[in-house]
């Protein structure tokens, strides 16, 4: 028994030595163990590279936030888009054509509409060329917004050709869906709204100094240029805007100020006499922040063959704009102040007295006017976020049904005022005068008009923004016998998506 | 009065501006040719301002010569092409019709200024004991070559193992398929260019042999020293014959032809056949080459007419679904 015991001990070591000599036999070796970790090491080194080279072909698409983008290499496609529902009421207002004694339950231009519906295309081909395409789906028909293209030479000098914002006004050059208000203020009203033209712009001095200089078909103030020149007259226009603290954090990181401007001259011809003021290209109709007219010149002044004869007024000479601007920036506070005046000649035709009615003048008078307007608007993120000229960018805590977050509320205030040339008024020399006989009209044209509005901005998310503003416009003239027309008082709401 | 005075000065002026002519050209070469370039382009910018009194800069682009066609044909704006194997150059000329289909005659040699060999670098003892191509197919050897599919270098290593093989099976293309096989089972890694495959065998220390162009073996000991690495010549190899030519629709369209012909032809010239051979490749011109013999062992040396040109051999071997394909799993 102890020898068979014996023997099988023996013989279970032996398996156990064999098979350990075995194991040790086909073991690798620490050499073609250090190989193949560097076998491993370098299939990953060229695993790597070769996604990274894949990463720089492949077309890579996207969407976040800020829209939806299908970007490969340097070349790519952006679409972006900005929608806007207006809810506007007016309060106190009738309309007293409807009947002959209305009441308030007459009300008048309370309205829903669509402000804007603007998809937006842009994007880059190749590193040299960028473009964007906007068109305008809110109105009656669809517009084209922005259209142009650039070449992008260097951050310090791009060519940009097509149809852009005019370099002058801050307030117009904001995005429509950044705004602190639903309607822009004065300023805008003097400036050129979108022309026509090719422009140099560029960043300078580490992104502190950024310029405009452009050439461009002109347009009347606060207004679109048409989609060719009437005149062939051309406005140069050009702006300088500094931020000289940028890149350096502290309370003055977010100050910026700068000066905008265009000169040039406009053409339209005296044989103008029965153009409606509101298909006008060359003259100003001044709006309030409520969208109403409240001056224009008097451009439609009917011949009359026993009165003394003339043409309506039209834009005859220099048209010069300048616009001093600022804002400033700084966490959740921001202030915005801008003035502008706008310079133009204008002319009416005269006829003898006596003369056979005739939309030809015998003689033209030219007069030179100048209409200012100005604006500070200040705005309070209350919710700690920071204000921008981009607006909120982002909520801390966006808004979530039936979760905490209730996004950024920001309080919003605004003074500005409009003040037309006085001479506009005064009789044409060498006409009989009154109402018809001037420039603009007293009875329809108002002088002045200041406003003061106020406003909350609810951000749920970064991608949708309700405002709520009440504004109230007092105005000197514009009523008949030359009385004060009644103040403008709105609230507007709105319902915006961007992205 | 005045615009005249400013109009005669510009034109007196713009002879000055005419002979201070700035020229850029890119040369799109393979993985390996980035040191004999930069010498060669050196020398020849400086010749071509004594000359001609314009400064010319020379851009080189440099990998896988089967990834450089394709770059070139994808729109990479190259004045020339300098890469590894004519049949890269023949995509360009067919997929891309950048130049004509009879490039080659332009230039003497099938316009190859240089030829170059394969040959095996191994560390130094050489501890495998690797003297041939039938022991690259042993069990436990590991081989570095780049990939076929990318690389102008590997095709040539692939063609010469293949033509091994077909001397020694009695030209049975199925014990030559067989045997390449064996052989790329016993590579780990393919990079996709020479450069990457030396840099993974001699930096990173991967692998038992290298199967190199000539002229990369040759520097790898001159930069790494005698002590590290040793080459060993095959019975048998093939004729690496790079072939070079201007992109005619590039240079046209850079305006860049005259001196992109000139660049090309400065390679057959005395001085360029020098540095050719100072870079380890084998100059074209006999009596250069004459000067280099001594370091160039003989070789047994097949050529690519051998496969029935480069058509063919990129058709039956490495086009896609070839033997290649069939050949390697991974």
């Amino acid at each position: 028994m102890k020898k068979g015991i014996k023997q099988a001990g023996v013989a279970t070591l032996a398996v156990i030595a064999s098979t350990g000599i075995a194991r040790a036999a086909d073991a690798p070796s620490v050499e073609e163990l250090d190989q193949r970790i560097k076998v491993l090491e370098r299939q990953l080194e060229l695993q790597a590279e070769d996604a990274a080279t894949k990463a720089k072909d492949a077309t890579t698409a996207s969407a976040s936030d800020k829209g939806f983008s299908l970007k490969k290499g340097d070349y790519e496609l952006k679409i972006k888009g900005l929608v806007q529902a207006d809810l506007r009421y007016f309060l106190d207002d009738f309309n007293p054509t409807r009947k002959a004694a209305p009441v308030e339950s007459d009300r008048f231009n309370d309205t829903i509409l669509f402000r804007r519906i603007r998809p937006t295309f842009e994007g880059s081909l190749g590193k040299l060329v960028g473009f964007r395409l906007t068109p305008e789906f809110a109105g009656d028909s669809a517009t084209i917004v922005d259209a142009y293209l650039d070449a992008k030479f260097d951050p310090a000098y791009t060519l940009r050709v097509g149809k852009v914002k005019g370099p002058v006004a801050l307030e117009r050059l904001q995005s429509g869906g950044s705004t602190n208000f639903i309607e822009r203020g004065f300023p805008t009203e003097l400036a050129p709204n979108r022309d026509l033209g090719v422009q140099l712009q560029g960043d300078l001095f580490n992104s502190t100094l950024n310029y405009t200089l452009g050439y461009y078909n002109g347009t009347a103030d606060g207004r679109d240029a048409t989609s060719s020149d009437g005149d062939s007259r051309k406005e140069i226009g050009a702006r300088l805007f500094a931020e000289p603290f940028k890149n350096s954090p502290g309370i003055l990181q977010g100050l910026g100020f700068g000066i905008g401007s265009t000169f040039g001259s406009k053409e339209q011809g005296e044989a103008n006499s029965g153009v409606a003021a509101t298909t006008n290209n060359f003259l100003p109709r001044y709006r309030t922040p409520g969208q109403n007219v409240f001056f224009q010149y008097n451009t439609a002044r009917a011949a009359a063959a026993a009165a003394i004869g003339h043409t309506g007024i039209y834009a005859d000479g220099d048209h010069v704009r300048i616009s001093p601007q600022v804002y400033w920036y700084y966490n959740n506070l921001g202030l915005i102040a801008e003035y502008i005046r706008s310079e133009q000649e204008v002319s009416a035709g005269v006829l003898a007295a006596g003369a056979a009615a005739s939309t030809r003048a015998t003689s033209t008078v030219t007069e030179s006017f100048t209409n200012d307007a100005w604006q500070v608007s200040a705005s309070w993120v209350i919710t700690g976020e920071d204000a921008s000229f981009r607006g909120v960018a982002k909520p801390k805590n966006a808004y979530t049904p039936g979760g905490p977050g209730w996004g950024a509320f920001e309080l919003a205030a605004r003074y500005g005022e409009l003040d037309i040339d006085d001479d506009v008024f005064n009789a044409i020399p060498g006409t009989a005068g009154g109402a018809a006989n001037s420039f603009a009209n007293p009875n329809s044209a108002a002088s002045e008009a200041k406003s003061y509005g106020v406003g909350v901005n609810w951000y749920l998310t970064s991608n949708l923004k309700t405002q709520l503003n009440y504004t109230n416009t007092s105005f000197e003239g514009g009523a008949a016998g030359g009385q004060d027309r009644e103040d403008e008082k709105t609230i507007f709401a709105r319902f915006q998506v961007a992205f | 009065m005045k615009l005249k005075a400013i109009i005669a000065a510009a034109a007196l002026a713009a002879p000055l501006f005419a002979h201070a002519a700035s020229i850029e050209l890119l040369n799109v070469s393979y993985d390996p040719t980035r040191e004999l370039y930069k010498e060669i382009n050196a020398k020849f910018a400086e010749q071509w301002k004594a000359k001609n009194g314009d400064t010319v800069t020379i851009k080189q682009s440099h990998g896988g010569s089967g990834k450089q066609a394709r770059a070139i044909i994808d729109g990479l704006e190259a004045d020339v092409a300098t890469l590894a194997l004519a049949g890269d150059t023949d995509s360009v000329a067919k997929n891309a019709k950048l130049i004509p289909a009879d490039w080659q005659k332009r230039l003497p040699n099938n316009s190859s200024p240089y030829t170059s060999t394969i040959v095996f670098l191994v560390r130094k003892g050489n501890p495998k004991k690797i003297k041939d191509w039938n022991d690259l197919v042993k069990p436990g050897v590991s081989v570095i070559t780049p990939n076929p599919k990318t690389s102008g270098g590997a095709r040539w290593n692939y063609l010469a193992a293949y033509a091994y093989a077909l001397k020694n099976n009695g030209n049975s293309d199925a014990k030559a398929q067989e045997f390449v096989k064996g052989l790329f089972k016993n590579a780990p890694v393919l990079d996709t260019g020479a450069r990457g495959s030396t840099t993974t065998f001699v930096q990173r220390g991967i692998g038992d042999v290298l199967l190199a162009w000539e002229n990369e073996a040759f520097l790898s000991i001159e930069e790494f020293g005698t002590d590290k690495f040793e080459i060993v010549v095959p019975s048998l190899s093939i004729l690496a014959e790079p072939a070079v030519t201007v992109v005619d629709k590039i240079a046209d369209k850079h305006g860049t032809r005259k001196v992109a012909e000139a660049y090309l032809n400065f390679l057959y010239t005395d001085e360029g056949q020098q540095i050719i051979g100072k870079n380890h490749y084998r100059p074209s011109n006999p009596a250069v080459a004459a000067k280099f013999a001594s370091k160039y062992p003989k070789l047994n040396l097949v050529t690519i007419a051998d496969f029935g040109g480069w058509a063919k051999a990129q058709q039956v071997h490495f086009a896609d679904g070839g033997i290649f394909d069939q050949i390697y799993q991974k």
